[in-house]
């Protein structure tokens, strides 16, 4: 059965790029370009891991990760951001954050953290 | 018609003056709305082609990266053959492929690169690049400077003097990035002055400079003023303090921007040994001047350098009394707060204040 992934990110290029990278990766992906609509997804669906952006419209990344991680704290998220200053990485850590991307990111590498987060709650269960 | 004519020539003159402006001007108002309505339908056109062109680039490119099944030669021909027909298709393109190069990196930037000729955009901005137009050059050196693509040097150097300061700019930027081991070299050849905007721009791209960082002191006697007061900035920046010396010499430059920005270098740099030489000055000097040597002696100096200036601030000199006075206060938090006695003491021609 394949692994559900949800995408949010309110960049068009990058959205559509993580989509097909994944795709091509043997993953469902889901995408939603703001937090708002991320809520409302996860209130009545489960995933397999989250992939998010920090700065999105409406909800703040660090409010999305605070309701996922009270919803659904096995799912492991993955952050992929312009932020690169420590403070911004270590608070997203702190959090329960599983991995952080920087952009401009390596489509390769993210697709290898990607199936060793998902790697890790398989082990886990 | 013909009875319109006849009568048309019977009217008063006034009329027909009238009448023939009133047909002007309905002329000209329909022309106007003709055109803006011209106007309208093609920006919609363009909107049209622009999204739809966007979507299909967008595919179009995450298959060339992602899809290792892709006929990548074949691909590139037929998306060119078939979609990028105008300058404005090519426009977007370009865009394009410079979000998906700001976004990505590692393997995919490879092959970006290689979309980016495969398309043609490579000639199409070389041939921008040779243009005469003023827009299009500094588009295609802020394109291939972001891409770090390498292009014909004489091309960009041309650019450095350009009457548009946009080109100036780009054509900046491109040779610090592109250069190995000397970034800055081209200052030797710059005949216009640098604006802010570039000297704000060569600083970042500085800063991100993985080479070695020049001597800046290697500009210092540059005939162009900006350039002198650019690197004086850029010694402080990246602490050169073996150039101390030289800068301190240019405290004692003919131009006045160049000595503030000697001046206030110095102070960043905490040289103190600068304050003799800048009390000597102070005299001759002009308000702006004056103003940063007493910053310097707030900062640097003690309260016998800032006793040493007073007789020369005039009495008119209000900007620099309250800069004195904020000074003295710094150094002698008890001086008393009424300003009655220190402003009547200057009031009566610049006598030495009394400290209690």
């Amino acid at each position: 059965m394949k692994k559900k992934i949800l995408v949010i990110e309110d960049n068009p290029m990058v959205i559509k790029s993580l989509e097909f990278k994944l795709n091509k990766e043997g993953y469902d992906v889901y995408l939603t370009a703001d937090g708002r609509e991320a809520m409302e997804k996860l209130k009545t669906e489960t995933f397999d891991l989250v992939l998010t952006d920090l700065m999105l419209p409406f909800v703040s990344g660090s409010q999305l990760i605070e309701f996922i991680k009270s919803k659904h704290p096995q799912v492991p998220i993955i952050v992929l951001s312009t932020a690169t200053q420590e403070d911004i990485i270590t608070d997203a850590f702190t959090m329960g954050v599983d991995d952080f991307i920087t952009k401009p990111f390596s489509p390769n590498e993210l697709a290898l953290r990607v199936k060793r987060s998902l790697g890790k709650i398989a082990n886990n269960n | 018609m013909n009875t319109f004519s006849k009568s048309f020539k019977d009217w008063p003159t006034i009329l027909q003056i009238n009448f023939i402006l009133s047909i002007l001007f309905v002329i000209l108002a329909i022309l106007l709305l003709g055109t803006v309505l011209y106007m309208r339908k093609r920006k919609n056109s363009k909107d049209d082609r622009k999204g739809t062109l966007k979507i299909l680039l967008i595919d179009f490119i995450n298959n060339f990266l992602f899809d290792e099944e892709f006929n990548k030669p074949k691909g590139l021909t037929k998306f060119k053959n078939d979609h990028l027909k105008t300058t404005f298709d090519f426009k977007i393109a370009v865009s394009q492929i410079l979000i998906f190069n700001e976004n990505l990196k590692g393997e995919s930037s490879l092959l970006i690169k290689e979309l980016f000729f495969g398309l043609g955009l490579y000639t199409f901005l070389i041939k921008d690049l040779k243009s005469k137009a003023w827009h299009k050059k500094a588009r295609a050196l802020f394109v291939f400077n972001k891409l770090g693509l390498e292009i014909p040097e004489e091309q960009v150097v041309a650019q450095l003097n350009s009457k548009r300061e946009e080109a100036r700019h780009q054509a900046i930027l491109y040779l610090i990035n592109s250069s190995e081991n000397d970034p800055l070299s081209f200052l030797d050849k710059i005949d216009r002055p640098l604006t802010l905007w570039q000297q704000i721009g060569m600083e970042s791209a500085m800063n991100a400079y993985t080479g070695e960082i020049p001597n800046f002191s290697n500009w210092l006697n540059h005939k162009q003023q900006s350039v002198v007061i650019f690197c004086i900035k850029m010694i402080v920046d990246q602490n050169q303090f073996e150039n101390i010396l030289s800068v301190q010499e240019l405290v004692n430059h003919p131009n006045a921007r160049v000595r503030r920005q000697a001046i206030v270098s110095l102070r960043k740099m905490e040289i103190t040994e600068v304050l003799p030489v800048l009390i000597k000055n102070f005299p001759h000097e002009g308000l702006k001047i004056k103003k940063e040597i007493l910053k310097s002696i707030a900062k640097l100096g003690s309260e016998e350098d800032l006793k040493a200036v007073v007789p020369h601030i005039r009495t008119k000199d209000r900007v620099l009394k309250i800069e004195y006075l904020k000074i003295a206060r710094y150094f002698n938090p008890k001086l008393p707060k009424v300003k009655k006695t220190i402003l009547n003491t200057y009031a009566s021609g610049n006598k030495k204040i009394k400290y209690s």
